[in-house]
């Protein structure tokens, strides 16, 4: 089981590698994958601090694949990150046990500040 | 009492008269509301009036009629019995004489003793005789009885005398004669047995005449007389004398028996003229009898209820016609109001409806647009990336800035598609007690370094009786934070802005946003609400604020209007409930 700081799991792949990109030049590990199941599988196969999880998946949606990852890895924090999510859609992500919920396009610097808080938090 | 007073104004002066609401005009089902107004009051009017009018005329016209043929008829009756009195008078008197030289001869009649016996008797018999003469052929007045001593006297050239001597009879005119002193002349002719004729005169005193005439008079406008066929005043007329005794009417025309006519006396006031020449059955006469009647007189009783009648037609279509302009009025103003209410819905449901597409539109812009942006957003990104943090691209710093303008540029796009979003979507309302006070209070303080820094006056005026509102606390703070961020882009430096709370009934709560900044135009007033206008420059707005403001106080079942004066100012009144149900949209 390896230790990754991130994993992405987004349906637009050129989004979801660019993204890594730019985490990997702020040398924090990252793992990418495309839809749910994946995401689901690679989680119980390695160890992330945070999963960056868009809510609209090909096969599964985003908050069954959020209910799944925190069955697994209750200790893993998960943030949600997508381009129209509502009201209730984040009231939903945060009582199924979201750390946070962004909206894309997405802040980087805010997003690596949280990775930071959350890192702190758990060492 | 001022509901009443603006019922009353209302019917007086209706809405409709007032300055129109343009917007509202190509809703209204009815365009010209005067017209039809005017039009309504006309046709009421004429459907109650004409037959008012026409019943009258016809009224007026049956009865001046039927008061003229009767006028006529009393007029002609009078003429008719008066002549007989006239006739009766000259033929009784005709008769006697007529009897006496047939009883006495000549010579007897000759005798002075014997004429003036005759004299006391025919004067006993008959009366109105003054004297009686004999009178030869030769002109000659042979015999004399009576007070005057006119024996001798010379008749041949007299007209009687020689008109006495071609028809046997005759009747005189009125003249004054010798004596001067006005009377009638009636004489028979009769024949002596020696062949030659001789005359029996008898001269009748007018009064008598005049008195038989006076008693057929009635009315104080009436006039009975006698004229001779030229037109001299025979009898005396009280109206109709005019220059040297002459009648001041036309001599009407010639008619065997009685009649009566209408006419016009020299003023030109319509008269009624009974008229009948006189002639009696022994010798003719140049009497014509006029009864004169001024109508006017005789119309009287007709005037009066002319005029009761005119008084009663008068008043009656006065009622009418304050009746019918004041129901016309209210009832054309009733529909107007109807109209005008049926007119601001469906503006207002356009509104709602242009949102409602325009939102889906948005919606759907939004999302096709998000995800590119985000791409957008992080290949700019991982480029900048590439220049901060590694050090081989750090020697460009222009190439730097243009990363960071097309990051700009994507933060800007994320901003409107958020808005689009925000204002297309339909949330739940959360809905919990919120103290007004506290959260205008709370708005404001965002804003309080700009306002220190641009000298502008906030005045605050929430009292202590308004109560905590149940309502959605992100949608309201929302509403409050654009409509003041709103005032704060409208204003100059130094100006004002007041934020104001009053109840408004016990249902609802009334919050007034008022600025003295550079006011919005009459124009841009009825499209401030729509998404996408703005008047600021390209880029600085994305004309949606007011629109998500307009959505989400619809959302909090409330109102929002605006009033504006260029140059004076703004004042956005947002009205909400003090408690709203729960929606149940999603």
């Amino acid at each position: 089981m390896k230790q990754y700081d991130l994993l992405i799991v987004d349906d637009e792949q050129r989004y979801a590698d660019m993204l890594a990109k730019r985490l990997r030049l702020r040398r924090l590990t990252c793992k990418v994958c495309y839809d749910g199941q994946a995401a689901i599988d690679i989680v119980g196969e390695d160890s992330f601090s945070v999963v960056i999880l868009d809510l609209r998946l090909p096969d599964l949606y985003g908050t069954e694949v959020l209910t799944r990852i925190k069955q697994r890895r209750p200790e893993t924090a998960v943030i949600i990150l997508t381009g129209h999510g509502t009201e209730k859609d984040r009231e939903q992500c945060l009582a199924r046990g979201a750390y946070s919920f962004m909206n894309k396009p997405l802040d980087i610097d805010r997003l690596v500040a949280t990775m930071a808080r959350i890192k702190e938090k758990s060492s | 009492m001022m509901k009443s007073l603006n019922s009353l104004t209302g019917a007086i002066w209706p809405r409709f008269h007032r300055k129109a609401e343009e917007h509202l005009n190509p809703y209204y089902t009815f365009q010209d509301y005067k017209q039809t107004w005017g039009m309504t009051i006309f046709i009421l009017m004429m459907t109650a009036l004409l037959p008012l009018i026409v019943m009258t005329l016809i009224y007026y016209q049956l009865i001046e009629t039927s008061i003229n043929t009767e006028s006529l008829l009393r007029t002609e009756r009078t003429a008719s019995n008066a002549r007989r009195a006239v006739t009766f008078f000259l033929e009784e008197r005709l008769a006697a004489l007529t009897f006496t030289v047939n009883e006495m001869n000549y010579d007897q009649l000759t005798n002075p003793g014997h004429l003036s016996e005759v004299l006391r008797n025919l004067k006993l018999g008959f009366g109105g005789l003054t004297d009686l003469s004999v009178i030869a052929d030769t002109g000659t007045q042979v015999t004399y009885a009576g007070p005057f001593n006119l024996e001798g006297k010379d008749y041949s050239n007299q007209p009687w005398f020689m008109e006495c001597q071609q028809h046997n009879a005759c009747v005189s005119e009125i003249f004054s004669g010798y004596r001067d002193v006005p009377h009638i002349v009636v004489a028979v002719k009769s024949i002596r047995q020696d062949g030659r004729f001789f005359v029996l005169r008898a001269t009748l005193e007018t009064e008598r005449l005049i008195q038989a005439l006076s008693s057929y008079k009635t009315g104080e406008h009436a006039d009975i007389f006698l004229v001779n066929r030229n037109g001299l005043i025979q009898t005396p007329s009280q109206f109709y004398e005019g220059e040297s005794h002459h009648m001041n009417i036309p001599l009407p025309d010639y008619s065997d028996r009685t009649r009566a006519v209408m006419s016009t006396d020299r003023n030109g006031q319509p008269i009624l003229i009974g008229y009948a020449f006189i002639d009696t059955k022994i010798a003719p006469t140049s009497f014509i009898l006029m009864v004169v009647k001024q109508k006017a007189g005789m119309m009287k009783v007709w005037l009066d209820l002319r005029s009761q009648i005119n008084w009663f037609f008068g008043i009656s279509a006065l009622i009418i016609a304050v009746v019918i302009t004041l129901t016309s009025t209210v009832m054309v103003n009733k529909i107007f109001q109807a109209d005008r209410q049926k007119a601001q819905t469906m503006v207002a449901a356009e509104q709602n409806c242009q949102l409602a597409s325009i939102g889906q539109l948005a919606a759907g812009v939004a999302h096709e647009i998000n995800n590119p942006l985000a791409l957008i957003n992080e290949t700019a990104g991982y480029v900048k990336d590439l220049f901060t943090i590694k050090q081989q691209y750090k020697e460009d710093p222009d190439l730097v800035e243009h990363i960071d303008a097309i990051i700009d540029a994507v933060a800007r796009c994320g901003t409107i598609t958020r808005q689009l979003l925000g204002f297309s979507r339909r949330f739940d309302v959360q809905t919990q007690p919120i103290d007004l006070q506290d959260m205008v209070s709370d708005v404001i303080n965002f804003h309080k370094k700009e306002a220190e820094y641009r000298n502008i006056a906030i005045h605050v005026d929430i009292p202590e009786s308004i109560p905590l509102i149940e309502t959605d606390r992100g949608k309201l703070q929302q509403i409050i934070l654009n409509l003041v961020n709103n005032a704060f882009q409208a204003i100059d430096n130094g100006c004002f802005l007041d934020v104001r709370a009053q109840m408004d009934g016990p249902e609802q709560v009334r919050l007034s946003i008022q600025d003295n900044g550079c006011g919005i135009s009459e124009d841009h007033l009825n499209k401030i609400f729509e998404p996408f206008f703005t008047t600021k420059k390209e880029g600085q707005g994305t004309g949606l604020g007011l629109s998500i403001t307009y959505g989400l106080v619809q959302k909090l079942h409330g109102n929002i209007t605006v009033q504006s004066k260029t140059g004076q100012g703004t004042t956005f009144v947002v009205t909400l409930p003090v408690k709203i149900e729960k929606e149940t949209q999603s």
